[in-house]
């Protein structure tokens, strides 16, 4: 019985890993630049949430659109300034771009808001449904639905909308993509943009349980490229079973081995992956 | 032969320079610091500036190379100089491991998986307890100051040591570059495939490169431990600490150059020292800042490293000079 509630934490757990890697997925397939910053992203999201609920009253769940729009305009503003001149230049000047942007905005939150842990108070925090014998945590349940709901708006903006077109568009090949009329880098910029977003959006709604500080995009670095990679790096509905499957495993390790281990499987199984299957699990060889 | 004065120079200045600081004082140590960083970009350089293969995992060798020579000598009493060599081998066997399942990847995959090797490193420093002491870190135990005892009074010898170190290193990653070693691994960085059809065992050289570059990482792993004397899993084994700025190092200096990671080194070291001392006393973070902001500006500015700059620049004078 253990297992089963092992399982269905892990994926509640692992559809917010989901949305968070969506947007380094995205970012990925669609300018072929891997960001090594997108995880701080999620500790932008977490502050302007707990700031949002520390002085406007604003439940994390409700402030989670307005994480997402500050993100959106910081990453506007990053692509269009920075990772826009790099496009074209070695990919180790990209990799350490972003490791710049990690160190700015890392460091940059520690002066403004100093290294100490906040964490919210919401009256669902320590409530859960009983299912039987089965417990399902309503923080993590409402986490879940939310990033069910921004997955499917994103799955619908992606496959409907002209913009998710003509970024599909220009992902597949950006020449083509101009000479039909796209504007490239204005699509790279949407991108960009959306896909920390996104990050900083799964950073508000997992804020009921998850305390905020500086460092706490660090935790998850490893663990968001594990996700992508399990997926298929490049590929959003890869990055949903990732999350789950990184969800399952994580609480799945925390049954049969001590805390401290629990990464440790994480990164085994992401260096396994890389090695026998580098694709991800669910894509096909490119 | 007009590329030989300015190693001649650089060796010159920095056995001089040590004499010149004070035994007790901060700047020898942040020369020392320095030498090791540079000696260890350039171990770095063999892995990512010959076969371009983007390490972002090196702390792991490093951390096991601090760790084998202390654990030896508190365990055993044997000096960090026969540690040290037993680090390498432990160091060169962890790369070998390591490269066996991540040789095949290419570029952004190859980084992610010796990134995530290092954490795994990192875990089992922190778990292993009775043997790493865990993350209350590690004391290297005081002995009566002698050479073959690895332990000296002032911090001039060690600076030496790491001079010495970096030439050693360099010396080997020229002896790579320029033999037949050196060709074979810029054929499969200019293109793996053609590389392979023209008879190059792609997978051996690229074995060769990467456990030759793991065990010198874990022989410096000895001398920064020997100079640290205290050290913790995180600092060792750490993203940012050590894989992450080892790189860094080689890349803004130039990758694939034998001058790029000292330039390198004598660039980003002395700027965080300069920053911590300057600003850490005003406001937490601040340091690291501003070097987030000068390092995203000399990325924009030289994408290929310093040592292009410098190139063209000399490319410049020699052309005014000519008449």
């Amino acid at each position: 019985m253990s297992l089963l509630q092992a399982i269905i934490d892990g994926l509640l757990i692992g559809g917010v890993y989901a949305v968070i890697s969506i947007g380094l997925t995205l970012v990925y397939g669609v300018m072929g630049i891997v960001n090594f910053a997108q995880a701080e992203f999620l500790t932008i999201g977490m502050f302007v949430a707990w700031f949002a609920w520390a002085f406007l009253g604003l439940d994390p769940v409700i402030a989670a659109p307005l994480s997402f729009a500050v993100a959106f305009a910081i990453g506007w503003v990053v692509q269009g300034q920075l990772i826009a001149r790099v496009l074209n230049a070695p990919s180790v000047a990209q990799i350490f771009l972003t490791v710049g942007i990690l160190i700015v905005i890392e460091n940059g939150s520690l002066l403004l808001f100093g290294s100490q842990f906040r964490s919210v108070t919401t009256a669902y925090q320590t409530v859960s449904l009983s299912l039987g014998p089965l417990f399902i945590s309503v923080p993590y349940l409402i986490a879940f639905s939310m990033s069910l709901v921004c997955g499917v708006a994103l799955w619908w903006f992606m496959r409907a909308s002209w913009f998710g077109r003509a970024m599909r568009a220009t992902a597949q090949n950006p020449a083509a993509a101009r000479l039909m009329g796209i504007d490239a880098g204005l699509m790279y910029r949407m991108a960009f943009a959306l896909g920390v977003g996104l990050t900083a959006f799964g950073g508000a709604v997992i804020l009921p349980y998850v305390t905020v500080f500086p460092g706490v995009g660090g935790q998850f670095v490893v663990l968001m490229f594990t996700v992508v990679v399990l997926g298929g790096l490049g590929s959003v509905a890869g990055a949903v079973v990732g999350g789950l499957a990184v969800g399952v495993i994580q609480s799945l390790s925390a049954l049969f081995f001590p805390i401290q281990l629990q990464n440790l499987v994480l990164f085994i199984v992401f260096i396994l992956v890389l090695a026998v299957r580098p694709q991800g699990l669910v894509g096909a060889s490119r | 032969m007009k590329g030989r004065s300015a190693p001649c120079l650089f060796i010159v200045a920095a056995v001089l320079v040590p004499l010149l600081l004070d035994p007790r004082g901060y700047w020898i140590r942040v020369l020392t610091i320095t030498l090791l960083f540079a000696a260890m970009a350039q171990a770095w350089n063999i892995v990512g500036g010959l076969a371009n293969q983007i390490s972002l995992g090196h702390a792991a060798f490093f951390g096991i190379g601090a760790y084998t020579s202390t654990v030896l000598l508190l365990k055993f009493g044997i000096s960090p100089w026969l540690g040290m060599f037993a680090g390498g081998a432990l160091g060169g066997l962890a790369a070998f491991v390591i490269a066996i399942p991540t040789m095949r990847l290419q570029g952004h995959y190859f980084a992610l998986a010796t990134l995530a090797f290092g954490e795994v490193m990192r875990v089992i420093a922190n778990v292993w307890t009775s043997l790493t002491g865990g993350p209350g870190g590690l004391s290297v135990p005081f002995v009566p100051p002698s050479f073959l005892a690895y332990s000296f009074k002032l911090l001039r010898p060690h600076a030496y040591i790491a001079l010495a170190a970096l030439i050693v290193v360099t010396v080997i990653f020229q002896a790579i570059r320029r033999g037949a070693m050196g060709y074979r691994l810029r054929a499969i960085r200019q293109n793996a495939d053609a590389a392979e059809v023209i008879g190059i065992d792609t997978t051996r050289v690229k074995l060769f490169a990467a456990v030759i570059s793991g065990a010198l990482m874990a022989m410096l792993g000895t001398l920064y431990a020997q100079v640290a004397v205290f050290f913790d899993p995180d600092t060792v084994f750490g993203i940012a600490s050590i894989s992450i700025r080892v790189a860094l190092i080689a890349i803004i200096g130039g990758v694939g150059t034998a001058a790029g990671p000292i330039l390198g080194a004598f660039f980003i070291i002395p700027l965080e020292e300069i920053m911590n001392g300057l600003l850490s006393s005003r406001a937490a973070g601040l340091s690291q800042l501003v070097f987030g902001v000068i390092l995203i500006a000399v990325i924009l500015w030289q994408p290929r490293g310093f040592i292009t700059a410098l190139n063209s620049l000399r490319a410049r004078l020699s052309r005014k000079g000519a008449p």
